[in-house]
């Protein structure tokens, strides 16, 4: 027997083990969960969310911290990785004991999170536009729900004068749901169901049950897809209703401009971009294209003005590793986690508590802040009431908000609502 | 080709059997009694039963690996199945506990189906999703090891064939039309054969189902080693023409292996999914199973101790760093995995024996060998 | 207040507009009216007139330069604001109706400018388009033609009758004829509907196909039997047409994917060929490719702040103009080749040449290096995908009978090309590609030949990872251009190489087109295929909605197929021959 072999299997576990133990701290804190990918797939648009929250945290604190106790970020990452986002999410709720988590970007993530936080009764505030279906007590979605981007966006371009609307969007959950509610939609505002391009869903007896076009994640080749788009608008009157996930919008766009279409001949309208994204995206390619949010960088509003300042001087004196400082902009999910600490703060605070039953019961009650893209308001379903703006591409990356519907009120549950 | 390496023999009997003794006290025992009273938290013991589970994964990649010198870079798509296999089965028991209150799994709903189809039926049976968990990637397996063995398609070769098969899988699962959850994967389960998984206690026990697996996979592991099969096993890794031309139909032999590795990894997807409460695509992605030969090369290749001390120490590590250095882990884990590489191509058991090599060049005044 | 001013100042230009309101005075009128609508039933006041003021207006209106100035007790003027700006950002405001002087200076900051939507913006093009009928440009006048003829107005049937019998260009006279014919279909006199159609027949117009099914829908309603024959007719032969458009359009985009596939995969199938290994980091060496075009993109322009692990890096900018700015792709092609290159030899000497008597390891080890150069490219760039812009030759597109040639992709299928040539010389030509291929066929005797097998190694290496490095330049006018990047390609050039075999460019192309062709024609058929197997007992069901993402399943049935193809040739279309064994 060779007893350094034992001995040196049990002290790397003993020190491992040690290492996954935390320290004791002090009172004068209260720790913060922050959940998002910093590296893998999703570390492209999440990154932004966990530097406006550490940015958040530091403004907060500058002015006396939540109840008096200053605010202790324990950033984590989920790294792209659905299982590693439950352990983490478990991490911080078992053993950092965390009185709120910010985080989650995906579906999948905030679905395999979700269990955690229904067992340890813990909170989760969710910041980016997601497809509804799903109230869980254990979740503050902050987010864009379908009837507060989807929906109203669709309104805008049958207002304008769209006949036609293909529907095209990466595969996976929020896509598949938001095409499902649209095409109820749009059967029921009279638009023919041959007029709705992309494909269609048929069940095992043949009926349609849903419709759209879905590529893969990480898709790079849209070659066909937009040679089906250039003939589907061939007649006019035609519009894009896209759904595809951040990263694939790049190849999709550098196509769709390759090919000669334009904001005039066809617009597309996209769920998924925001002014972060455009960061890699060719902005002079798209100019008139169509976004809808409830947030755009160009409000005009003396509390955005602010916010994106100090937002950016913050940044400037960050030392957080790889931050980047250049060409920083602000979009609707940075806002929404933005607006997501301080509900939580105004929460905690009507609470007078930290405990998680207590705050809920706040946000149920209704509270509000005005945000940098105007007041918020909490909902007993756990949902925001909050402004949706519809803006077009500028050359520079920056929205020009063209209709903003106010206080709309976010309805989780659409499936069926429009097929009467 | 470059000519292939060569390996120690296996370590002695006694080793092993002492190692697999103080794990079976400590897993089976200790860690579970030590959770009982709290001394452990209900966390840290979950995420252990995880890691045993990416043990035998490691142990799986390890069979064909270290044992064969079969690469195969699709070890994950097995693991993926069994997990897949009985997250049918844990759906199923989710009944109308769901987002939309309906007796279909949720993600149906979403796609628009109002029933369940055909092939989701018989997954209520516990019995016939165990026997699907072995079923399905047993018989994938079989049918892509005979057409890749029968063909005789090995090396670099094998490897990127086998990513290629894994790939395919990911990108079949990844559609929702496949009607297997798509993205999401499967999630938010309720019970297991009737007992709540959100209780302390259900996940003790599959903590302790999977260390007893775990263990009676060592064992029969070790003994196939000592077998005629395990000599044969070790003449192909070392010089397949020449098993070859000695008269063993080397394919066969192939082939069986690549099935039982298959098998072992399907079993660790199978404990893997009730602990960590989740399954989906993204485990059958290539980058999952380089993961897990990650884990077989800092560990061990070619040993049994290796792959499961490589698997818990990586992830470890992966679980710590992710906490404390989130910017840096990935540097961290990519540069050990050079290192390793590099510098220490027998991993990390063969890091005593290193130490004590340099230690005995650099003691001024030789003294008699510790007895091995 | 200001609201009545506004309306006691529409109705008077609404008076003025009676006796020939000036056109600087309506669009001033439209871009203060109230709602969308009305501005844009005002604009409609000019369609047809031909005043060469409107362009630079209308132009400046929707560059959002057409700025409303509200001094306090006046009615709201339209202004434009012109020279120079002086230290508080003001300019001189000058009137649009009288073109003079407003007599104020002021910011554009602080002014707002007159707004518009897609709607709006659509008026005011249909109001140029009559102007762009006689315009200079062909894509500016096709896109006038063709918005008229799917406005089917006919009071502009005059204009495009008369620019027909003036036009010689034969893709507008096309074009016109098609426009006349979806016109005219709104006749109310049947016979010119039955001729528009035939029209169409006859122009196999891809356009009119949603107008003739309305004409079926409408004539079934009513029963016109012969002009429900007529349409028919002309929709059969447009969906002739369009199987045609769909078959050469579908072997069109297959060369160029095929192209990007060997454009990825000729650096890997290089070093495959040398040492017997996959090299996993290959996909970060088009990253780097593609991020050195990045750098060299803002070194062009404004310059580039970096701010690795925390320390500061600028790169001065040449701020460079016109087509000067846009020849920076030109400079970035050498430079990523050699970025990359410089890159891979420091992965060859640094890690790869310890593991030449381990392939299986190397390939591992080289995993490792991708997954710390990735994080190392995260770090230095920013997790977000940067901004690679597409110079102006890149970004048009020519299309012929109805296919569309978009100029990125026949400049990949081009370079392409001209990449394999130029590699096939090196390896053919020059002594170092002489020295190459003796390694590459026997190490050993070309060892004993005297051939320092280390350099060669090193050049190869270096060489491979050039060409992966100039794949990134060209992927960064396709696609994404983020850490991740090389991910979404690795696979891919594995296949093309082991499906192409060792040492061997022409297995390489033929295996790029082949993957490619297969990929493309998957992705246009499968829909149809499936279609017809509807019926077919468990396929049928399972393949049924596959129009909703063929794309994925294209991806899906190569992979099956390459698995398949290996049994039958297992080391790739071109194995190299050797009588050793193991």
């Amino acid at each position: 027997m060779s007893p350094t072999r034992i001995t040196s299997l049990f002290s790397v576990g003993a020190l491992a083990l040690a290492s996954l133990v935390s320290p004791a701290r002090a009172e004068e804190t209260v720790k913060v969960g922050v959940l998002h990918s910093l590296s893998g797939t999703m570390a492209i648009s999440e990154t932004s969310l966990r530097d406006v929250l550490l940015f958040t945290f530091d403004e907060i604190n500058a002015k006396g911290g939540v109840l008096g106790k200053k605010i202790e970020p324990v950033v984590v990452d989920g790294a792209s990785n659905w299982p590693l986002f439950a352990e983490k999410a478990k991490q911080l709720l078992e053993q950092d004991k965390v009185a709120v988590t910010f985080g989650c970007w995906t579906s999948v993530s905030r679905k395999s999170v979700l269990p955690v936080y229904e067992k340890n009764n813990g909170l989760l505030f969710y910041p980016v536009q997601y497809e509804g279906e799903e109230e869980s007590k254990n979740v503050a979605y902050t987010a864009e729900a379908v009837n507060q981007q989807a929906t109203p966006a669709v309104d805008y371009l049958l207002a304008q004068g769209v006949k036609k609307f293909y529907l095209l969007g990466s595969d996976y959950v929020y896509p598949q749901t938001t095409n499902l509610v649209l095409l109820e939609y749009l059967l029921s505002k009279g638009v023919p169901i041959e007029n709705i391009g992309g494909g269609f869903r048929k069940d095992a007896s043949g009926k349609i049950i849903s419709a759209g076009k879905y590529t893969p994640f990480g898709h790079t080749d849209y070659q066909q897809i937009v040679a089906e788009i250039k003939q589907f608008s061939a007649g006019g009157g035609a519009a894009v209703v896209s759904t595809l996930n951040g990263d694939t919008n790049v190849p999709f766009f550098k196509e769709y401009a390759a090919s000669g279409l334009t904001a005039e001949s066809c617009p597309v309208v996209s769920f998924s971009i925001s002014e972060d994204e455009f960061r890699g995206l060719p902005a002079d390619k798209l100019v008139g294209q169509l976004g809808c949010w409830t947030y755009f960088q160009t409000i005009k509003s003396p509390a955005n003005k602010k916010f994106v300042t100090d937002f950016q001087a913050w940044l400037g004196k960050s030392t957080v590793p790889g931050i980047v400082k250049d060409g920083r902009v602000t979009c609707s999910p940075m806002v929404l986690s933005y607006d997501g600490v301080y509900l939580w703060k105004a929460c905690v605070e009507k609470a007078g508590s930290f405990d998680v039953d207590k705050v809920r019961e706040a946000w149920k009650s209704g509270v509000s802040f005005d945000g940098p893209g105007g007041k918020v308001t909490t909902q007993p379903n756990m949902h925001l009431t909050k402004n949706v703006f519809i803006g077009e591409t500028k050359a520079d990356g920056q929205f020009k908000i063209l209709k903003s519907f106010d206080n709309v009120y976010g309805e989780p549950w659409l499936k069926g609502k429009f097929t009467k | 080709m470059a000519s292939p390496e060569k390996y120690a023999p296996p370590p002695p009997p006694s080793d092993t059997v002492a190692a697999l003794l103080a794990f079976t006290v400590v897993a089976v025992l200790i860690m579970p009694t030590l959770d009982v009273f709290g001394v452990i938290d209900h966390f840290t013991l979950n995420l252990w039963g995880k890691y045993l589970c990416y043990a035998l994964l490691a142990l799986s990649v390890n069979l064909l690996w270290g044992g064969t010198g079969l690469l195969s870079l699709g070890q994950g798509l097995f693991f993926a199945l069994g997990g897949y296999m009985h997250g049918m089965y844990l759906m199923r028991m989710i009944g109308d506990q769901g987002q939309y209150h309906k007796p279909i799994p949720d993600f149906l709903v979403f796609l628009g189906w109002t029933e369940l189809p055909g092939f989701w039926k018989p997954f209520e049976h516990f019995s016939f999703a165990m026997l699907m968990v072995f079923l399905l990637p047993g018989i994938i397996a079989g049918v892509f090891g005979w057409l890749a063995f029968r063909s005789r398609i090995k090396g670099v070769y094998f490897s990127i064939l086998t990513q290629a098969l894994t790939y395919a899988g990911a990108l079949i699962f990844f559609r929702n039309n496949t009607l297997m959850g798509g993205n999401n994967g499967f999630t938010d389960f309720k019970t297991e054969l009737g007992f709540s998984l959100l209780e302390p206690a259900t996940q003790r026990g599959l903590f302790i189902a999977t260390a007893v697996v775990l263990i009676g996979v060592v064992i029969l592991l070790r003994w196939l080693e000592g077998t005629k099969f395990g000599l044969v096993q070790r003449a192909i890794r070392d010089g397949e023409n020449r098993t070859l031309f000695s008269g063993y139909a080397t394919p066969a032999f192939k082939l069986f292996l690549f099935v039982l590795a298959a098998l072992i990894a399907a079993i660790g997807g199978a404990l893997y999914v009730p602990q960590v409460g989740i399954i989906n695509p993204s485990d059958m992605t290539p980058e999952k199973s380089l993961e897990a030969i990650v884990w077989v090369a800092v560990g061990g290749r070619g040993t049994l101790l290796g792959p499961i001390l490589g698997a818990v120490f990586v992830n470890m590590l992966k679980s710590y760093a992710t906490r404390a250095i989130p910017d840096l882990w990935l540097i961290l884990l990519g540069g050990l995995f050079l290192l390793v590489v590099l510098f220490l191509p027998g991993g990390l058991v063969s890091l005593p024996e290193k130490l004590r090599g340099l230690w005995q060049r650099f003691r001024p005044a030789p003294t008699s060998a510790p007895a091995a | 207040m200001r609201k009545t001013f506004i309306i006691i100042a529409a109705l008077l230009a609404g008076f003025v507009a009676v006796y020939a309101e000036a056109p600087q005075a309506i669009i001033a009128r439209a871009a203060v009216a109230k709602s969308e609508k009305a501005q844009g039933e005002i604009l409609t006041e000019l369609m047809g007139n031909a005043d060469e003021s409107i362009l630079p207006l209308l132009d400046a209106w929707r560059k959002d330069k057409l700025f409303l100035f509200e001094a306090p007790g006046k009615p709201t003027m339209v202004v434009l604001l012109e020279g120079t700006k002086d230290s508080q950002g003001t300019q001189s405001a000058v009137d649009i109706i009288s073109g003079k002087p407003a007599g104020v200076r002021l910011a554009a900051d602080d002014l707002n400018a007159a707004s518009h939507s897609a709607n709006l913006r659509r008026i005011m093009k249909a109001v140029l388009d009559l102007t762009d009928l006689s315009s200079a440009n062909p894509a500016k006048k096709l896109g006038a033609i063709a918005a008229i003829g799917q406005g089917q107005q006919s009071e502009k049937l005059p204009a495009l009758e008369k620019r027909l019998a003036i036009e010689t260009d034969p893709q507008a006279i096309k074009a016109l004829r098609e426009a006349l014919a979806l016109v005219r279909l709104k006749s109310p006199d049947p016979a010119v509907k039955l001729a528009a159609l035939k029209e169409l027949e006859s122009l196999q117009s891809l356009a009119s196909t949603d107008f003739v099914k309305a004409i079926i829908k409408d004539a079934t309603a009513v029963k016109d039997e012969a002009l429900l024959a007529a349409a028919r007719s002309a929709l059969q032969a447009v969906e002739r047409h369009r199987t045609v458009v769909d078959f050469g359009g579908t072997m069109f985009r297959s060369l160029s994917l095929g192209s990007i596939l060997i454009i990825v995969a000729l650096g890997l199938a290089i070093t495959f060929g040398l040492m017997g290994v996959i090299n996993m980091a290959h996909g970060e060496m088009i990253a780097i490719g593609a991020y050195t075009t990045y750098v060299v993109q803002n070194i062009f322009a404004n310059g580039l702040a970096l701010s690795p692990f925390g320390f500061s890096v600028s790169l001065p900018g040449l701020h460079a103009t016109g087509w000067w700015r846009e020849s920076y792709f030109l400079f970035a092609l050498p430079l990523s080749f050699l970025v990359a290159a410089g890159a891979g030899i420091l992965l060859e000497r640094g890690v790869i040449r310890f593991l030449y008597r381990r392939p299986l390891e190397s390939l591992l080890a080289t995993w490792g290096v991708s997954l710390l150069l990735q994080q190392l490219l995260r770090l230095t760039f920013g997790a977000n995908n940067v901004q690679v812009g597409s110079p102006a030759y890149l970004s048009g597109n020519w299309i012929v009978g109805d296919i569309l040639l978009g100029w990125n992709r026949v400049f990949v299928i081009g370079f392409a090309t001209l990449i394999v040539v130029g590699v096939w010389l090196v390896l053919t030509r020059t002594s170092v590609g002489l020295l190459i291929r003796s390694v590459t066929q026997n190490r050993q005797m070309a060892a004993c030949m005297g051939v320092r097998t280390e350099r060669v190694n090193m050049l190869t290496f270096a060489l491979g990872s050039g060409l992966a490095g100039l794949a990134g330049a060209f992927l960064s006018q396709i696609g994404n251009v983020g850490p991740s990047l090389g991910q979404s390609y690795v696979v891919d050039s594995f296949m093309v190489v082991v499906v192409g075999g060792v040492g061997d460019l022409v297995g390489t192309v033929i295996s790029g087109l082949g993957i490619g062709s297969f990929d493309q024609f998957t992705q246009q058929y499968s829909p149809t295929v499936a279609g017809a197997l509807a019926n077919v007992p468990f396929v049928g069901g399972a393949l049924q909605n596959l129009a909703q993402d063929s794309a994925v399943f294209g991806k899906i049935l190569v992979l099956c197929v390459i698995i398949l193809f290996l049994q039958w040739r297992p080391s790739g279309l071109f194995a190299a021959r050797s009588r050793s064994l193991d």
